[in-house]
């Protein structure tokens, strides 16, 4: 078991949907702000700043590796780093992960994480296109079609194969997250969605519909790590990161020889033991989805279904508000809106606020430990985070 | 040449005669000739042992379906005159993966776990050939 190091301590967002009016400085201003005051600190009590990459705009991703939210945020000659973490989808774990090691080696004290992008309000075309070369090789895969929507159906296809999952609970995961984005006021689609409504949408890709398929969205969130020994003193509910495990299994899809489980099975094993807790513990889980299948896979690996096959328990209601097992209460991208990046981020964020008590509506009671998972590009690798209100 | 919008495949100096070959209508597999194991996609370095004395071996092209998706709608530019097209990793006989099309009149009954075999597209610019793969029927 590792010793716990760093905490989350204040969480900032801001709603996801089209925003043309809304620039990704703005965002990114309202949610780092929301997030240092939610902890009760000061610009200049944040020694390093992680921005995670943005896509949609050239300019503002650069202008998020150049420090200028140091000058915008008044931490001239305070920040002692700026420095971006990008893995694409598998940001938020990668950067929690990144912030607790700085954390854990003396490197920084209190670390200020953010994301805005607007890959929402991109003409659509463009968004399809530049989703295209996330984690699609331009030489083997793009001339033969290769795109996002695409790498959601291989994936569900093989899934679908290889453990009996029907259509009606692939179905059964949008239905679920839809369910906790209408207690979600920052969700993207908060009108309640049938399986009659996703099993009757267009089809997309085969086995996906439009209602499988995640919306672009412009959005922003932010988060405030400090050290574990300091986090009590700073807020009455900080949140300990317990916890990580993770494995790259491709860079291109084809080349993944076990598209149905990743590498869940071996990063939730890594997790549980580094924080010593084990799938009965977990209240909460908080899957990276985008597409339906992704979920199930990773309640697989994780072990958290108690035995039973991921989409029969999604499809009874488990992962509902008041089941037993509460299923990314923002609703994911598949609901909340997909961000690009921050996607993940907001997925993290949402485990840090259900975990500080402050989810209003759709609060999970007598909440102790969370897991998160995440994933990037293609689904190249696989994050498994435990997290807590306890230290130990 | 006429204009198209299709991304066509930019080779490097270690695929280069993966894509000679398929001119030529050839389909050949990248093997290091140290640890002697087929490398998909060709590498510059063995991806198992790091040699650098790569060489490409005659391949049948024979395969089976590993998971498959026909695009119906919402292609990225350049795919949208050639829908419904089937979007396939395919996993060869010789343990290696690659993305492909399914391709032919009966591609949309294509299932999981089909045979398969190579073939050879000429697309649109004249110049490229890509292998494509069709079902092994009978």
């Amino acid at each position: 078991m590792k010793q716990v190091k760093s905490a989350v301590v204040g969480i900032g967002e801001v709603p996801s949907g089209k925003f043309p009016d809304r620039s990704e400085l703005e965002a990114a201003m309202i949610v780092c702000r929301e997030a240092i005051v939610d902890a009760g600190l000061s610009p200049r009590d944040i020694d390093v700043i992680l921005p995670v990459g943005a896509l949609a705009n050239s300019h503002w991703q650069v202008d998020l590796v150049f420090s200028r939210l140091c000058e915008e945020l008044g931490m001239l000659r305070s920040v002692k780093m700026n420095c971006q973490v990008m893995a694409g989808g598998a940001t938020s774990s990668s950067v929690l992960t990144v912030a607790d090691a700085l954390i854990a080696s003396g490197q920084a004290k209190r670390v200020l994480v953010v994301h805005s992008d607007a890959v929402g309000s991109l003409p659509k075309q463009r968004g399809i296109d530049l989703f295209a070369t996330t984690g699609v090789s331009e030489e083997w895969e793009a001339p033969y079609g290769h795109n996002m929507n695409a790498v959601g159906a291989l994936a569900a296809a093989r899934y679908m194969h290889e453990t009996g999952t029907t259509e009606e609970e692939m179905a059964a995961v949008c239905v679920s997250l839809r369910k906790w984005a209408e207690l979600n006021p920052h969700a993207m689609y908060r009108t309640p969605l049938t399986i009659e409504e996703v099993l009757s949408s267009k089809m997309i890709a085969t086995p996906l519909r439009s209602r499988h398929c995640n919306m672009l969205a412009d959005g922003a969130s932010a988060f405030v790590v400090a050290a574990a020994e300091d986090a009590a003193s700073i807020t009455d509910s900080p949140v300990y990161v317990r916890g990580h495990g993770s494995l790259v299994t491709h860079y291109t899809l084809s080349q993944d020889t076990d598209l149905a489980k990743l590498g869940f099975v071996e990063a939730g094993r890594q997790a549980y033991a580094e924080s010593g807790l084990g799938p009965k513990d977990i209240q909460l889980a908080s899957i990276y989805d985008a597409y339906p299948v992704w979920p199930l896979i990773s309640l697989d690996g994780l072990d958290l279904c108690r035995g039973e096959r991921a989409g029969a328990f999604v499809a009874a209601g488990e992962t509902d508000p008041g089941g037993s097992l509460p299923m990314t209460t923002n609703g994911g991208m598949l609901s909340m809106g997909h961000t690009a990046v921050g996607g993940g981020v907001a997925v993290l964020v949402e485990s840090f606020r259900q975990l500080m008590g402050k989810a209003g509506e759709r609060q999970v009671p007598n909440l102790v430990n969370a897991v998160e998972t995440a994933s990037g590009g293609t689904w190249m690798d696989s994050h498994v985070t435990i997290l807590s209100r306890e230290a130990a | 040449m006429t204009e198209t919008q299709r991304p066509l495949p930019h080779a490097t100096a270690w695929s280069a005669p993966y894509w000679d070959a398929a001119r030529d209508k050839r389909f050949v597999i990248q093997h290091c000739t140290d640890c002697d194991r087929p490398i998909m996609y060709p590498r510059r370095f063995c991806p198992h042992c790091l040699n650098d004395t790569l060489e490409f071996r005659p391949s049948e092209g024979r395969g089976e379906i590993y998971t498959m998706t026909v695009q119906v709608a919402g292609p990225p530019s350049g795919f949208g005159d050639r829908l419904p097209y089937v979007v396939a990793v395919i996993r060869l006989d010789e343990g290696v993966q690659l993305m492909s099309n399914i391709v032919g009149d009966d591609r949309e009954s294509a299932r999981i776990g089909d045979r398969v075999r190579v073939d050879f597209e000429t697309v649109e610019d004249g110049q490229t050939v890509l292998p494509v793969f069709r079902l092994e029927r009978g």
